[in-house]
């Protein structure tokens, strides 16, 4: 049995409202550090919520060690929280703001000092205990955010977008130190984010959510490299995934993903489970690093067309080029070209075990083996 | 600094003082007033500053007697001319406030036989006007008694109520919110002449005409109100991520409410309870009113002024016992205030 288990999780902010949550589950394994990624509004921090106790659950059942909790006080759940705001008591000192969940498990005044103060070294606030919040900065307040989460030994520790509020720089390095903490820690955490360089950086499994539901669960690679559905393709990877509007057509016997610009060949991996596909519209997803571009004008078996580059973004390692295939703007990611200059003309070529179809309707990965 | 910055700065100081003195120095004087006694209210001109001794000179008589002089202003004139110390005694009393045993009078007068004529000063009894105050005007100290009461149970009853409402207010959507908001400041809009007949007679039928707690609950009305008004925006300002902790970190309703919002939202509590104290603490004209035998002080010493003619310094002394602890319960609420417009980051 696993950790913490999800089943079949509704909610609906009014009655005749549209549902926030539809029929989400999930499993956690023990010490496992999940990432539920979305756009806002997409329910995760929601979900969240409803784990915590702080949100009504409307249908289904959340289950922590095989215990149904959904009836319970969120202070009977063997959770801890990091919110958003840090949520740190501008009343309190450091000390009390720590203090105060272990007070209220009447925890004796020797313990409470102790752990404190084991929990202080851990996150490098030994210093700050006399102090109250206002005095401090953004960082540090997480740091006391994190601390007084981690006091209490939690179940589950649950992130709602914890970084969300710090500069940029501040932000890349306490993913790692939250990473940390949560191995020596080994604790079981759900941290919730926006941000997919946050979740691809941090998390051993990542849920996407979109619009109340989970699209894809999966570790970082496998989302990226895996993506279930068009959102997820769109969602994850800077810049995202190039998408064609192309018809499925059989010309001369062969196989086709036709569109006003161009005429591309499927690959035979996926030719089986494209054919049903014939006349039919599907989208074709490649990511900006899969499409390779030759100046010189050579064609290979991944040909699209030529065309020719509008805009170089340098990034430093690697350039960003812009270019226009119809109406669609492309975006391609080289290391190769980096120094090419705008206004080339190249031949665009993808790589073709790379390149992703998608059913229209129900924006679902084609996949090879899905017969 | 350019002149005009000068200049500015000249009649912004000047505009500042002459509005301090408008406001300072009548309740100096009327401090000056209720510790004057009854030679000094006769005196003129008047000093600003109170004085707290009393110098007489005494001549003996041919006849044994002393003749007491005193100065008001214009020279030594004699006033009593007496051997007997109840006499003399009551003259001091009344007169100079002076509360020294007629024997001793008597004592120190007879060196005069010896020296010739002298001045002697005595320490008036600085509060002398305060007891009297509270000794010729009838209930005067029940009145206290009964501000004090009715002055608790207003804050009480507005607090309590009021803080409630502008939690919902803060926290909770419901129908009608916004028109409730409203119309809790209509109350305030009536002046209280206007409907303290109804008033009246809604307390008579409930049975609370003249009683402390019926003047409460008149007060709390509008109180209510105010307090909702400003709890609400307070409540508003602190963030629910606050409680959420609480409720994650172990805390049941009660404890959160009691250990994180309430200590929050007090700078806001404690500038409401001060409206509601000084409502209930100066209003004389709902007392007039709607109380007969249950007076407060604030209609005491209105009454005192207004029936008086002699005696005015007794009525200014109890002026200033009612304005006393207005001034104090406003002074150490002040910082409260303070801190919540000084925008502390909640």
């Amino acid at each position: 049995m696993s950790y913490l288990e999800i089943k079949n999780l509704r909610k609906k902010y009014s009655k005749d409202g549209p549902l926030i949550i539809d029929n989400l589950n999930l499993s956690v394994e023990k010490g496992e550090f999940i990432v539920f990624l979305g756009p806002s509004g997409c329910g995760k921090t929601t979900t969240i919520r409803m784990i915590a106790g702080l949100e009504d659950v409307n249908d289904g059942e959340i289950l922590i060690e095989g215990v149904n909790i959904i009836d319970k006080k969120p202070k009977d759940r063997g959770v801890s929280m990091i919110f958003q705001s840090y949520a740190i008591w501008p009343h309190m000192t450091v000390f009390e703001n720590i203090a105060y969940p272990l007070k209220l498990q009447k925890v004796s005044k020797a313990e409470i000092n102790k752990r404190v103060k084991a929990v202080a070294e851990a996150t490098d606030i030994s210093n700050l205990l006399k102090k109250y919040p206002a005095q401090m900065s953004g960082g540090q307040r997480q740091r006391v955010a994190v601390s007084r989460a981690i006091v209490v030994e939690p179940k589950i520790f649950l992130m709602d977008e914890p970084l969300s509020n710090l500069d940029a720089k501040l932000r890349v390095s306490m993913r790692t130190e939250l990473k940390n903490i949560h191995n020596k820690q080994n604790s079981t955490s759900i941290f919730v984010t926006h941000d997919q360089s946050e979740a691809m950086s941090m998390a051993d499994r990542i849920v996407v959510m979109y619009k109340g539901k989970i699209e894809q669960i999966g570790s970082p690679m496998e989302v990226y490299e895996d993506s279930a559905t068009k959102f997820v393709a769109e969602f994850i990877g800077t810049p995202p995934t190039n998408f064609f509007k192309t018809r499925i057509e059989k010309i001369d016997g062969v196989l086709m993903a036709v569109n006003s610009s161009f005429k591309y060949k499927i690959p035979n991996s996926l030719v089986k489970a494209l054919e049903k596909y014939v006349g039919k519209e599907v989208d074709m997803g490649v990511r900006p690093e899969f499409i390779d571009i030759s100046p010189e004008m050579e064609k290979t078996e991944g040909y699209i067309c030529d065309t020719n580059i509008s805009f170089v973004e340098p990034q430093g390692s690697h350039s960003i080029l812009i270019t226009r295939i119809g109406e669609v703007e492309i975006k391609i990611h080289t290391v190769k070209y980096m120094y090419m200059k705008p206004n080339t003309n190249v031949a665009l070529n993808v790589k073709s075990e790379k390149v992703m179809f998608f059913d229209c309707d129900s924006t679902k990965r084609i996949k090879a083996d899905n017969l | 600094m350019d002149k005009l910055n000068v200049i500015q700065k000249t009649v912004m100081t000047i505009v500042l003082a002459t509005l301090v003195l408008i406001v300072v120095l009548p309740l100096m004087f009327f401090t000056t007033v209720s510790f004057s006694n009854a030679a000094e209210m006769s005196q003129f001109p008047k000093s600003m500053l109170p004085n707290f001794n009393v110098t007489v000179k005494v001549v003996p008589t041919e006849e044994g007697e002393f003749e007491v002089f005193y100065d008001s202003g214009e020279g030594y004139t004699s006033i009593i001319t007496s051997k007997r110390a109840s006499k003399l005694e009551t003259h001091f009393t009344r007169q100079y406030a002076v509360t020294v045993p007629g024997e001793q009078l008597i004592e120190d007068f007879s060196q005069t036989l010896v020296k010739g004529p002298m001045e002697f000063t005595y320490k008036k009894d600085a509060f002398y006007n305060f007891k009297q105050f509270f000794s010729i005007v009838p209930n005067a100290s029940t009145a206290l008694k009964n501000s004090i009461i009715v002055s608790l149970m207003t804050i009480l009853i507005s607090l309590s109520i009021g803080s409630l409402a502008g939690y919902a207010m803060a926290r909770y959507n419901f129908k009608l919110k916004r028109q409730i908001n409203v119309s809790l400041l209509i109350v305030r809009m009536f002046p209280m002449v206007g409907i303290s007949i109804p008033m009246a007679i809604l307390l008579i039928r409930f049975g609370l005409f003249d009683t402390l707690i019926g003047l409460a609950f008149l007060y709390s009305i509008p109180n209510i109100a105010l307090t909702s008004w400003i709890t609400s925006s307070i409540f508003i300002g602190i963030n629910k991520e606050l409680e959420e902790a609480s409720m994650v970190f172990g805390a049941n309703n009660f404890q959160t409410f009691m250990r994180i919002t309430l200590p929050l939202a007090f700078p806001a509590l404690a500038a409401s309870s001060m409206y509601s104290f000084l409502t209930a603490w100066n209003d004389t004209i709902s007392a007039l009113i709607l109380t007969n035998e249950n007076q407060t002080l604030a209609l005491v010493v209105y009454k005192a002024i207004g029936t008086t003619s002699s005696g005015i310094q007794y009525a200014a002394a109890g002026s200033i016992v009612l304005i006393l602890p207005a001034l104090v319960f406003t002074f150490i609420i002040r910082k409260y205030i303070g801190q919540m417009w000084g925008g502390v980051e909640l």
